[in-house]
C-alpha cells in the first residue's frame, strides 16, 4: 500500500469525509489551529529570546524556560491535535503538496533541535542559569529553534493557499 | 454604512492595492507576515496573563514582566497594522461587504482603545500578584485580542 493510498483511505474514512464536508466543523478546528499558534509558538518564542540573550536577562535561564514549558506544552498538544484532524480530512492534497512535506520535515528537525538542546547544553545548565547571554550552543539553539518555527508556519499558512 | 462606500472604493483602486492584486505571491507572503506577527501578539499577551493569574514567573513582579514584553508586544502590533492595512486595501470592497471583517473592526478598535487607556497602565501598576480587577482586565483583554483573530480567520471562511 502506498503512502498515496493511505491518505486517500484516510480521508474517506467516516471522520475525515465528515469534517471535509461539514459547514462548521472545519472551520472551526482550523481557527483553534491557528489562535493556538499564540499559545505553541508564541510562548516557545519567550523561552528561545531567553536562550539568545534578549528577554528577562536577570531571571536563571531554567525558570524562563521550565515554567513556561508546561504551557508551551499544552499549545503543542492543541496544535497536534487539531493538526491531525487537518490532515485527516484532506490527506491527498496535503501529500501532494511541497510546503506539506516540507512542513514535516522542518517539525521533525524541530523536534531534532528541541532534543539535542535537553540533551545536551541544557544538561550544563547551572553552570550558567545566571548568564545574561547564555553560551553559544544554547544560543545557536534558540535562533534555530526560532527559524524553524518561523518556516513551520510559513508552510503550514503557504500550503492552504495550494489546495 | 453607504457614505463610506466611496472611501473602501478608492482603497480598492490605490496603486498599492493593484500592486498586491497583480502580484502572485504578494498577498501570501504579507499574510505570512500577519500570522507571525499574530503568534507574537497573541504570545506575549498570553505570557503576560498567565503572570497575573500567578501561572508563571512568580518571582518577578508584573510590571517586570510587562516591561520585558513590551517591545515585542508593541513591535507585533506595528507588522499586524502594517500588514494588515496592505491586506485590506488589496481587497477593500469585498471587505466592505464582509460581516466578520466588521466584526473585527469591532474588535480591535475596543482591544486597542481597551489596551492603551486601561490595561498597560493597569500592569505596570501591579507587583507580586495582581487584584481582582487586573485580573478581570486581563480576562476582558483576551477576549479582545482573541476576538480580533476570531473574526480575522472567519472572513475568509463566513464572508
Amino acid at each position: 500500500m502506498s503512502i498515496l493510498s493511505m491518505c486517500q483511505w484516510l480521508q474517506d474514512t467516516n471522520i475525515g469525509t465528515s469534517i471535509r464536508e461539514s459547514i462548521w466543523v472545519f472551520p472551526i478546528i482550523e481557527t483553534i489551529h491557528v489562535l493556538a499558534l499564540s499559545i505553541s509558538v508564541g510562548l516557545l518564542l519567550v523561552s528561545d529570546l531567553r536562550l539568545m540573550g534578549y528577554i528577562m536577562k536577570r531571571r536563571p535561564v531554567s525558570e524562563v524556560y521550565e515554567q513556561i514549558k508546561p504551557w508551551m506544552f499544552i499549545g503543542f498538544a492543541i496544535m497536534v491535535v487539531t493538526g491531525i484532524f487537518l490532515f485527516w480530512c484532506q490527506a491527498v492534497k496535503a501529500y501532494n503538496s511541497y510546503f506539506f512535506r516540507a512542513k514535516v520535515v522542518l517539525l521533525v528537525l524541530a523536534a531534532i533541535n528541541a532534543l539535542a538542546f535537553e540533551r545536551g547544553i541544557y544538561r550544563t545548565v547551572d553552570k550558567w542559569d545566571n548568564a545574561l547571554v547564555p553560551p553559544m550552543e544554547a544560543r545557536v539553539a534558540g535562533w534555530v529553534s526560532l527559524i524553524f518555527w518561523l518556516a513551520i508556519i510559513t508552510c503550514g499558512r503557504t500550503m492552504a493557499y495550494t489546495f | 454604512m453607504s457614505a463610506i462606500i466611496p472611501f473602501f472604493q478608492w482603497c480598492d483602486n490605490s496603486f498599492i492595492a493593484q500592486s498586491i492584486r497583480n502580484s502572485r505571491v504578494a498577498f501570501p507572503i504579507i499574510e505570512n507576515f500577519h500570522l507571525f506577527a499574530l503568534t507574537v501578539l497573541l504570545g506575549s499577551l498570553v505570557v503576560l496573563v498567565l503572570r497575573q493569574f500567578g501561572l508563571v514567573y512568580k518571582a518577578q513582579p508584573i510590571s517586570e514582566v510587562a516591561s520585558a514584553l513590551r517591545p515585542w508586544n508593541r513591535w507585533s502590533m506595528a507588522v499586524m497594522l502594517t500588514s494588515g492595512i496592505l491586506l485590506f486595501l488589496s481587497e477593500a470592497m469585498k471587505c466592505y461587504g464582509n460581516t466578520s471583517f466588521r466584526w473585527k473592526m469591532f474588535f480591535l478598535f475596543f482591544a486597542l482603545l481597551f489596551q492603551f487607556t486601561i490595561y498597560n497602565r493597569i500592569v505596570k501598576n501591579e507587583g507580586a500578584s495582581a487584584p481582582i480587577g487586573g485580573k478581570i482586565a486581563a480576562a476582558v483583554a483576551v477576549c479582545l485580542w482573541f476576538g480580533v483573530g476570531l473574526a480575522g480567520r472567519a472572513i475568509g471562511f463566513l464572508g
